[in-house]
């Protein structure tokens, strides 16, 4: 009996791991989980109701769609960037436009939940975004970059919407944290006078 | 038999690991129903200065032309010759001529696009386009219109120029056609109004995309206001008044550091000046009288690293107290009114006791660094209490919890007893503002103690309207100050919500921006001078008035506003509360001078408080259509109407290769940056590592595991 340690010390690594595991799962979980919960939400928005809140005791509420064809990607996006709404949902940051109006709307989301199809964009990929009101707006992606999070600012829009996609950079780090940030820009594809 | 142990065992260690994984499934299935909406695990990230920089157009200096290449996304810069700014002051109205030169050293035809900035609220209303020996005059037209006005020309060969609003305090400029080695000149005209705040005339010319500029203190001014002849002097809008109230996150970005500038200030001032001093370049004066003098820059040109900001103030004895100017456009008259209240030193040293409650958000999205900023600034704003104040603290999320019943002392128990209280707070919850402000606003009865509402928040609320009109209805004697905490903080709903309350606006966005922050704000709400003002014009006289709503004037401030009217006769009177005293003045409406430039600040003011409104829910047709009846009316580039020139004749034969350069009008050549937002939301969670560590916990476990069964089977 004088490897019971190593049967206690088996036990201990196993129970750790199922504690990480679920805390992983649950968070991957969560997100992909409340999309489902949001569509409810969104139908509602759609039909004409201001600020559903996915659920009563909620903080956010459901202002765009998203859709990446190629990606097979649709997402319901919610009001702000904090930690508590994109958990669920990407998050459109407060201050800037309101996804679908005139100017630079600006959305992100986490790398390894929602967003983590940025990294296979490429310039000239389509993506769909439905407002409130049931109107799509496409947009053209235009580049891409990476900057630090803190010198992050609004380009010059030279059209009349924007889209910026914003998550995590590197992709492929494990942990959070971290001061880099992949943003997509993307522009509505203009309908006039352009030669 | 030890075989079939040993089978016994793969099976028991698969299913083992089945087992786990299950479990952890389950855990986190349970987990989920659980707590299903609470916040993910998300790590603040730590500014890190060292990191490398990654940024690839946006590396360009400001206000540099660039050109396209053969290869899609790249540009090469066309050397820019040089920047000439000609200022003309003209009392309170500045005019500004911004001569930019470059040239085309290419050995083909281009399109350049050219992005600069300008001070807030300039009003753009002419711009120039020299080529060569040819001057083209730009026209105002609704922003599509130009557009095509624009493509045309440029597809016909013909030379043309666009000027847009991309941001209140950012311009493009596009030029099609640019012949190899030709010089292009653009010539932009600009009227603004200077700032006046205690005493100080201030004028500045962004140059720069520059940390956060801090207006220096650098002129302390210690004189006496004796007897001013209200006469005479020309001025203008003073459109940078509530430049306290929206202290951007943004620097302005200018010319890059390649750009020489030279800059020449015709100074005329209305009356006899001291103390004329650049805060950040050396200056030559040309003193013509002790009115009027030349400024150059010493070193005749400077390269653009900073902003150029020239400070005057008035001789003791000519301290303007009030002015009136006019201007006669059209059957119409424009006048920019201003009123120094008096003696604001006095008033300093009378700073009223004062009841202040302090509203601090702490629902969940207050998470992370921002309840540390307004725990913080909270207890800054505490300990700037002094004895014979009163206050309170209101903490909200899903609930509204106040530390004291009512406000208290500002006693030495008090301040120890709010101070813990604060250091305490947690961010956790919903954000059900309106019963703290129900709350914050309660209580309202006059007490001849100033009330002030000091609101901490981001405010990530989306029922602005009806929290607009509990301010609105609920205000009486009170005032409040909003502070936006954190990132991203809802600065539409800051600033109206401040406006509501005729308040200020202050923005924190950074941690170490905090006691500076603070400090400006408390030193500028101790005293407010006059409240509750009223203007009261002429009866019968038709008044179209910016602001709609006067706010209070605190310490060195001057009242400002600009009107249109019909009728010029009678008096306007101001009235205010001065320290329970009440304040009059009664101006008359008689002028003998004409200020141009007064029609335009009007018009730019107009404008800015319609933009306002695009927050309020009216709808962006409504706006529009006002401001372009403006905009077109007084010749002024806006958000919904740019200036476009067009040469006559064709320059590029159409055979030439412009094309091939400059395919699309509207890609985005100059990717110059607006504005500022301060550091993006943290994306990432611990998910995967979360996950990978599980996952070799459960390995190392059943590696283990295996290792006893070894074990225990040998032993026996």
């Amino acid at each position: 009996m004088k490897s019971k340690p190593i049967l206690i010390t088996a036990l201990c690594c196993s129970l750790i791991g199922v504690v990480y595991v679920s805390s992983g799962l649950y968070i991957q979980a969560k997100a992909l989980l409340a999309q489902y919960l949001l569509q409810d939400a969104w139908a509602q928005t759609l039909a004409g109701r201001a600020r559903v809140k996915p659920w009563s005791w909620a903080d956010t509420w459901p202002v765009a769609r998203l859709q990446y064809a190629k990606g097979k990607v649709d997402l319901i996006v919610l009001e702000g960037a904090s930690g508590s709404s994109l958990a669920f949902a990407p998050g459109h940051l407060q201050g800037t436009v309101k996804p679908g109006q005139a100017g630079y709307s600006v959305i992100s989301a986490h790398r390894d939940t929602h967003f983590g199809f940025l990294k296979n964009i490429v310039k000239g990929d389509v993506l769909t975004l439905q407002d409130p009101k049931g109107a799509g707006h496409e947009y053209e992606v235009i580049t891409t970059e990476v900057v630090q999070s803190h010198q992050a600012r609004l380009p010059t829009l030279k059209g009349n919407k924007g889209l910026m996609l914003v998550t995590c950079y590197p992709f492929n780090v494990v942990r959070a944290g971290g001061n880099l940030r992949y943003i997509v820009y993307a522009e509505e594809k203009p309908k006039d006078i352009d030669v | 038999m030890n075989n079939n142990c040993e089978q016994q065992f793969t099976v028991d260690f698969i299913l083992g690991i089945c087992m786990s994984i299950l479990a952890g499934l389950f855990a986190s299935m349970i987990l989920m129903t659980l707590v299903m909406l609470l916040p993910a695990k998300v790590h603040a990230s730590e500014p890190d200065n060292k990191g490398i920089n990654i940024v690839k157009k946006s590396e360009m200096a400001s206000g540099s032309l660039l050109f396209k290449t053969d290869n899609l996304g790249e540009y090469y810069l066309a050397p820019t010759l040089k920047t000439d700014v000609h200022m003309r002051v003209n009392g309170m109205v500045v005019r500004t001529k911004v001569v930019q030169r470059f040239k085309n050293n290419g050995q083909t035809w281009v399109e350049g696009i050219y992005v600069f900035p300008l001070p807030e609220k300039a009003a753009v209303d002419h711009m120039r386009m020299k080529i060569g020996e040819r001057i083209i005059e730009g026209k105002i037209k609704e922003k599509l219109e130009a557009k095509k006005i624009y493509a045309k020309a440029k597809k016909e060969g013909r030379k043309a120029s666009l000027v847009e609003q991309e941001r209140p305090n950012m311009f493009t400029n596009s030029v099609a056609n640019i012949g190899p080695g030709e010089t292009i000149v653009i010539e932009i005209e600009y009227q603004q109004s200077l700032k006046f705040d205690k005493d100080v005339f201030r004028l500045r010319f962004p140059l720069v995309v520059a940390p956060r500029y801090i207006p220096g203190n650098s002129i302390e001014v210690v004189e006496n206001v004796s007897n001013f002849t209200g006469s005479g002097w020309a001025s203008n809008t003073n459109q940078v008044k509530d430049a306290s109230r929206i202290t951007p996150p943004v620097a302005h970005p200018i010319m890059g550091k390649l750009n020489p500038v030279s800059i020449q200030i015709d100074l005329n001032a209305g009356f006899p000046m001291k103390l004329v001093q650049s805060s950040y370049h050396e200056i030559d004066k040309d003193i013509k009288s002790e009115e009027h003098m030349i400024i150059t820059i010493k070193d005749k040109e400077i390269p653009a690293d900073r902003d150029f900001e020239l400070v005057w103030k008035p001789n003791s004895g000519h301290m303007p107290r009030a002015a009136l100017f006019n201007e006669q456009k059209e059957n119409e008259r424009y006048m920019m009114l201003m009123v120094m209240p008096p003696d604001y030193k006095q008033t300093v040293q009378q700073a009223l006791n004062r009841e202040v409650i302090y509203v601090i958000d702490t629902s969940g999205s207050m998470g992370g660094t921002s309840i540390i900023q307004a725990r913080r600034a909270l207890q800054y704003a505490i300990k700037d209490l002094k004895p014979g104040d009163y206050f309170n603290v209101i903490q909200f999320n899903s609930v509204t919890t106040k530390l004291f019943e009512y406000a208290v002392p500002a006693d030495q128990v008090n301040i120890s007893q709010a101070l813990s209280y604060v250091s305490a707070l947690k961010a956790t919850g919903g954000t059900e503002m309106a019963s703290a402000l129900h709350a914050a606003l309660k209580n309202n009865e006059s007490s001849g103690l100033l009330r002030q509402v000091v609101f901490l928040t981001d405010g990530s609320i989306g029922n602005e309207d009806s929290l607009f009109s509990i301010i609105k209805n609920k205000l009486a004697n009170s005032r409040l100050f909003t502070v936006g905490i954190g990132s991203a903080p809802n600065s539409h709903f800051m600033n109206k919500a401040a406006q509501f309350g005729r308040g200020t606006y202050t923005f924190i966005g950074n941690l170490s921006d905090v006691d500076e922050k603070m400090s400006n704000l408390f030193k500028k709400i101790k005293a407010p001078l006059l409240t509750n003002i009223k203007i009261q014009w002429p009866t019968a006289s038709k008044v179209e008035m910016w602001p709609q709503r006067v706010p209070d004037l605190y310490a060195g401030e001057p009242l400002i506003i600009s009107a249109k009217t019909s009728n010029l006769k009678g008096n306007v009177i101001i009235t205010g509360k001065r320290q329970q005293q009440e304040w009059k003045m009664s101006l008359p409406l008689v002028t003998t001078t004409q200020s141009n430039g007064m029609g335009v600040l009007w018009a730019r003011e107009k404008i800015a408080h319609l933009m306002d409104k695009l927050h309020d829910g009216t709808g962006e047709d409504v706006i529009k259509k006002g401001v372009v009846d403006v905009a077109l009316k007084h010749h002024l580039v806006s958000k919904y109407t740019s200036l476009v020139a067009v040469d006559v004749t064709p320059s590029r034969p159409t055979a030439e290769e412009l094309k091939k350069h400059a395919m699309k009008v509207n890609l985005p050549a100059g990717w110059k940056y607006g504005k500022v937002f301060g550091s993006l939301p943290q994306t990432a969670t611990d998910s995967i590592w979360d996950l990978l560590l599980g996952f070799l916990m459960i390995i190392l476990g059943c590696a283990l595991a295996l290792f006893y069964q070894k074990e225990s089977r040998n032993e026996i």
